[in-house]
């Protein structure tokens, strides 16, 4: 047996940001992976240490920049709970029709990488850009900004949303529903992507676990968690949501779920618009000092589109003292010696297709 | 939008005017040879100034990219290149792998001291005349990140870059008025 | 819970046996006079999260691997071990994010303090 190293280097055509790929080959099959991380680390922990609390959210946007809300919000929700800040009412069904936006344009873009990866089919790339753009445009009404929002203030948000944002939102809604169904259909029946799909890169529920892996990865080998059920927050109660887990753990577990979650994405905005209450979704302004922290140390779980995010916060008068982040990506990516082992060469990027890695989120 | 391809100063207006006139008269389809027109290219090639307009003209209506997306504004760069803001249109297509085919490196994320001998290698492949946008403020100047330990304050502290691109990131409309920016500068009307 | 550094691996090894065999994630915390490594473990068909808290002294620092429990505390420790300076007995800690690193502290220490550098205004072609 003899074993060739092969380099894949930080800047390849897969569009997943930079990482440096050591794979360890034989023949054509795949002896070991070996992740190294680093390229993009700008030590966002530290500079948090530096700002005042509303100074970081911009900091915290940026560590996952496919799905920006959704860190913002778990910041932000890390230093309410250490001020022991209540979000209104409002606030609260609106942040949830938001990061449930969110989490459809990430797991847009997840798919038309997917696509370009496993087979350069760039026509669903395409389309699948359309449609992000159509629900940033639905964002962008919201908070006025495409792609980094800083919307989320202490209590609550910035603005309010437009008077005509229901409407708008509803129809596209109903849109991405029929455009998510479609996507299954076209793909599911293209041989060339289910043949590289089912059975690859299969990960089993114990492996998951002992591996640490989170979001739709964990799902997809038949865990049970997702952190929207399991300490809800918001209004995910209220509405019933329910974890979609498959059982097989192959890079088609992967992909599938994500689709299930984008279907389940539009059930919850279509509920929570119907259902929103009325008044101020106002929370406190910027400009004001920060109330000083009841807890001293908060710890603080979100369901982001990649995975669990956990921010630990350890928090002082105006600054927080240390503030960790708990990466999603980071163990996803780390995990990928374990399941690549075994598999072919070109399997490879259809695999870290599927993982769905930001590496802004890796690197902090 | 014959007003916007400026092929620069007055002494190539005749030379510009025959090749318009041979590109309008095989569009009417009147009545010409077959090999006429590069037979007449070929002519007007030989001449020293005619070709240095053709090349300039042909250099900026078709400048290749670097498929380099760094982090955040690679999204950005992304959705540059798909169908709302087509960048192919202008001929900035074939997002290449191979620095050896490209002219244009689209510098789209912050740029930290790991990633410097990689990009200077990426940037000692590419084949000359080769441009560089910095796109973003990252690129630019470092971004929020100036006062990381690990950053580097723009690339232009690497690199030599030709056009600046603000914004956080920028929108994709941003990037295109750059592309047509640096488009004037590969056509000599603006000086660097 | 607050641990000794001895009983650490008792306390996962128990831990996990009870049911909670998914790691969270590993993470540190700089109060000058002494360092707090924490360990968050997650049971996740019963729903409950412990965190376990080692206190560390500056000068003495190190913490035993718990690789042989959880595969996921690889890449966790590693971190540790280049942002805090905090060794991990056990195994052997490659460099994860900085593979340069020429600053004198760890960078999450306290005691590393840099100041912002103003860029230098010649370009190089």
């Amino acid at each position: 047996m003899s074993v060739t190293r092969i380099n894949v280097g930080p800047i390849h055509p897969s569009t997943h940001g930079v990482i440096r790929l050591v794979v360890d080959v034989d023949g054509d099959t795949i002896v070991n992976v070996e992740p190294h991380a680093g390229f993009l680390h700008r030590g966002v922990e530290k500079l948090a240490e530096t700002r005042m609390y509303m100074q970081i959210p911009p900091y915290t946007e940026k560590l996952d920049y496919v799905a920006p809300m959704s860190y913002d919000e778990a910041y932000v929700a890390a230093v309410e709970a250490a001020m022991g800040i209540e979000v209104n009412e409002k606030a609260k069904y609106v942040r949830t029709v938001l990061l449930e936006l969110q989490r459809i344009a990430s797991h847009l873009l997840g798919l038309g990488t997917l696509c370009n990866d496993i087979g350069q089919m760039f026509t669903v790339f395409m389309w699948t850009f359309k449609d992000r753009d159509i629900v940033l445009d639905l964002l962008q009404e919201a908070t006025g900004s495409r792609m980094f929002y800083v919307n989320m203030r202490l209590g609550g948000m910035h603005a309010e949303l437009p008077p005509d944002f229901a409407e708008h939102a509803y129809n596209t809604m109903n849109y991405i529903e029929k455009r998510v169904s479609q996507y299954e259909t076209y793909v599911e029946k293209n041989t060339a992507f289910m043949e590289r799909m089912r059975g690859i890169g299969v990960l089993s529920s114990e492996d998951a676990k002992a591996l640490g892996v989170a979001g739709p990865v964990l799902r997809a080998s038949g865990v049970n968690y997702d952190a929207r059920k399991h300490s809800p927050y918001y209004m995910y109660d209220k509405f019933h949501f329910n974890p979609k887990v498959m059982l097989t753990g192959d890079n088609f577990a992967r992909y599938k779920v994500r689709m299930l979650e984008m279907k389940e994405s539009v059930r919850i905005v279509k509920a929570a618009l119907k259902a929103m209450p009325e008044g101020s979704c106002l929370g406190m302004p910027v400009k004001l000092r920060s109330p000083n922290p009841v807890n001293r140390t908060v710890s603080v779980s979100r369901e982001l589109p990649r995975g669990e995010c956990m921010m630990y916060l350890v928090a002082d008068p105006q600054k927080p003292y240390r503030l960790s982040i708990r990466s999603p990506n980071m163990v996803n990516l780390a995990a990928i010696g374990h399941i690549a082992k075994g598999a072919r060469f070109a399997d490879l990027f259809g695999i870290l297709g599927t993982l769905d890695i930001i590496m802004g989120c890796v690197d902090r | 939008m014959a007003d916007e391809i400026d092929h620069g100063s007055e002494e190539f207006a005749d030379a510009r005017q025959e090749m318009d006139q041979l590109v309008y008269d095989s569009l009417k389809s009147k009545e010409m040879k077959p090999n006429a027109m590069f037979a007449r290219l070929s002519d007007l090639a030989k001449s020293a100034k005619m070709s240095r307009t053709a090349v300039t003209w042909a250099r900026k209506n078709s400048l290749w990219p670097l498929q380099f997306g760094l982090a955040c504004c690679a999204i950005e760069l992304m959705d540059f290149g798909s169908s709302r803001i087509d960048a192919e249109r202008k001929g900035y297509l074939l997002f290449r792998g191979t620095p050896r085919q490209c002219d244009v490196m689209v510098v789209a994320g912050w740029v930290t001291k790991s990633m410097v001998p990689e990009i200077k290698r990426l940037y000692e492949q590419m084949t000359e005349p080769r441009y560089v946008i910095a796109f973003g403020e990252c690129a630019t100047c470092g971004g929020p990140w100036w006062q990381s330990y690990n950053i580097v304050k723009g690339i232009d502290e690497v690199l030599h870059v030709d056009v600046y691109v603000a914004g956080c990131p920028p929108k994709p409309e941003n990037l295109f008025a750059a592309l047509m920016k640096l488009q004037k500068k590969v056509g000599g009307s603006i000086e660097d | 819970m607050k641990i000794d550094r001895g009983q650490l691996t008792n306390q996962v090894s128990r831990l996990k046996a009870a049911g909670f065999d998914y790691l969270v994630k590993i993470t540190a915390v700089d109060y000058v006079d002494h360092l707090e490594v924490l360990y968050f473990v997650r049971d996740i068909a019963a729903s409950k999260d412990e965190i376990l808290e080692v206190t560390v002294a500056p000068s003495d620092a190190w913490v035993p691997t718990i690789m042989d429990f959880h595969l996921s505390a690889d890449w966790y420790e590693r971190e540790l071990a280049e942002m805090f300076g905090i060794t991990v007995k056990g195994r052997a800690t490659a460099r994860l994010f900085l593979e340069k690193w020429d600053g004198a502290d760890p960078p999450l220490r306290k005691s590393f303090v840099w100041d912002a550098q103003y860029r230098t205004r010649d370009v190089k072609k």
